[in-house]
């Protein structure tokens, strides 16, 4: 064990100081489970490491039609908020019972392709995400918050926040294909947000995870159901286009060109999902 | 930059440690304190062997950093075995058995007694996704499944009709 310094600030404030006077070299923990698997390994060697678990920034709060995620809330702790069904489901299908205890919902932002399952979710419900630093808070959504494969827009002096999403998105569906039924890591993961109106999609997301370097959205594929009434033939026409759209990458649980065709096959699923969903809706309300 | 004195709650009884920055609670237990039911399989949160419970709660002890528990209650295997006998869930092991080599066990009775606290009639499913972070290189799991349900249905839990 080479780490020379453990600090467990107890406030928001408190690890802003303490980020700002060690600097970069500064290793931030919240759950610890990307991390200490690392630092066990002796992969990474840090000097000190702050960790966030008594930083007061998990629980979840409602604000009206928004939900606001601390970023060291638990994995545990969203798989028990009702409020945003796709969130329960992506926590749902993450990791085992002891991993989701430690995991955090904000640790899921920087977890690298393939994983960030709850990520995923979040960038279908075009969440938003706070940072805070030394001069102060701002809001990024969470779409232009990867910017490459474990890069990102957080300065070196900041810290992830929060993490907001609307309640209000009501057509939703997540599918998590890996190699095993539970805990694993993803061959492709899905996450698509719908808004109807008069019977037409009149807003879509589509999120892919081990589809990119990151979380990624795929225009195309939102752009062809926009204005559909989510026919047969347009949904094979979206899923034709995320697997245009996506850039998957080759490691040990899949090859490329393996992860593309299940981009099709999954974006297809997830779609007749929904369309399932809204039928049962409608029958049940008629 | 010096070792800190943690001091937690161990199986009822509190207990002061001396620990270098970031010592994982796994080490601490094994090492420190002899209960060596918390086993070391891969120290990377992917086998379950490590598997105590924090305030009730199973977590991996070699993904946490024992100053993370001061002040907590801590529980392993050795915290529940009673001083003449078993625990109903380490007999229910015993009774379908749940293990071979037995290296998984201490994790997965762990984790199920935590089941059990939550949700004393759990469901096959139920039982499936709670211990889905174990593996176990013996058994082909049928048997802890059964061992779990056994003692489900002789009322394992400490909510349940008979202790
Ligand atoms: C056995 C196992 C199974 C797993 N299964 C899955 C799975 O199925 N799906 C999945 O998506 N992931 C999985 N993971 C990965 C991981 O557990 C999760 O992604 C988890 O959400 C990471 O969160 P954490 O808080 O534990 O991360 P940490 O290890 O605490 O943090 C990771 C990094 O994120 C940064 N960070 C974290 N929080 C903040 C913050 N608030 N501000 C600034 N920086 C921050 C830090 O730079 C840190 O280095 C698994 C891990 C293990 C060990
Ligand atoms: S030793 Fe902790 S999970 Fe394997
Ligand atoms: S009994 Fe040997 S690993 Fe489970």
């Amino acid at each position: 064990m080479t780490v020379g310094e453990y600090l467990v600030p107890r406030s928001l404030p408190e690890a802003i100081d303490l980020l700002e006077r060690h600097g970069p070299e500064l290793l931030v923990m919240a759950g610890g489970t990307l991390t200490m698997p690392l630092i066990n390994e002796g992969i990474a060697m840090p000097d000190r490491v702050m960790s966030l678990r008594h930083a007061g920034l998990g629980g979840i709060e409602r604000r009206g039609d928004v939900l606001g995620i601390g970023a060291t809330t638990t994995l545990t702790q969203l798989l028990a908020e009702e409020g945003v069904p796709l969130l329960r489901e992506a926590a749902r299908n993450m990791a085992s019972w002891p991993i989701r205890n430690m995991a955090t919902v904000g640790g899921n932002l920087f977890t690298p392709s393939p994983g960030g399952d709850v990520a995923v979710a979040l960038l279908a419900l075009d969440a938003q995400v706070r940072l805070a630093g030394p001069r102060g808070t701002r809001v990024v959504p969470l779409a232009d918050f990867h910017t490459g494969f474990m890069t990102n827009a957080l300065a070196a002096d900041e810290l992830l926040v929060e993490i907001s999403v609307p309640t209000t998105v009501r057509q939703t569906a997540f599918i998590k294909f890996g190699r095993k039924h539970a805990n694993t890591p993803a061959v492709v993961t899905v996450a698509v947000a719908l808004e109807r109106r008069d019977g037409q999609i009149s807003a879509a997301r589509i999120a892919l995870g081990a589809a990119g370097p990151h979380p990624i959205r795929v225009a195309g594929a939102e752009a062809a159901i926009v204005g559909s009434a989510l026919e047969a033939g347009v949904i094979e026409q979206a899923a034709a286009a995320a697997v245009r759209e996506c850039r998957p990458l080759t490691d040990a649980l899949a090859t490329e060109w393996y992860r593309r065709r299940m981009v099709g096959v999954f974006v297809r699923r997830a779609l007749e999902l929904i369309v399932e969903q809204h039928r049962a809706r409608v029958a049940e309300s008629a | 930059m010096g070792s800190k004195i943690v001091t937690f709650v161990l199986g009822g009884r509190e207990v002061e440690v001396m620990v270098k920055p970031m010592t994982t609670l796994q080490a601490v237990l094994r090492y420190q304190l002899g209960y060596t039911a918390v086993k070391e399989g891969c120290r990377q949160g992917g086998c379950g062997s490590c598997t105590v419970l924090v305030e009730g709660e199973p977590v991996l002890a070699c993904l946490l950093p024992a100053e993370d528990v001061a002040g907590q209650q801590v529980t392993t295997l050795e915290s529940i075995t009673p001083v003449d006998g078993l625990d109903p869930l380490q007999q229910a092991f015993l009774d379908a058995s749940g293990f071979q080599c037995g290296y998984c066990t201490p994790g997965m009775i762990m984790v199920s007694k935590a089941l059990l606290e939550h949700n004393p009639r759990p469901t096959r499913e139920e039982i499936l996704d709670a211990l889905a972070g174990n593996i176990c290189r013996c058994t082909g799991y049928e048997p802890i499944v059964a061992a779990v349900e056994g003692a489900a249905q002789a009322g394992a839990a400490p909510g349940a009709q008979r202790r």
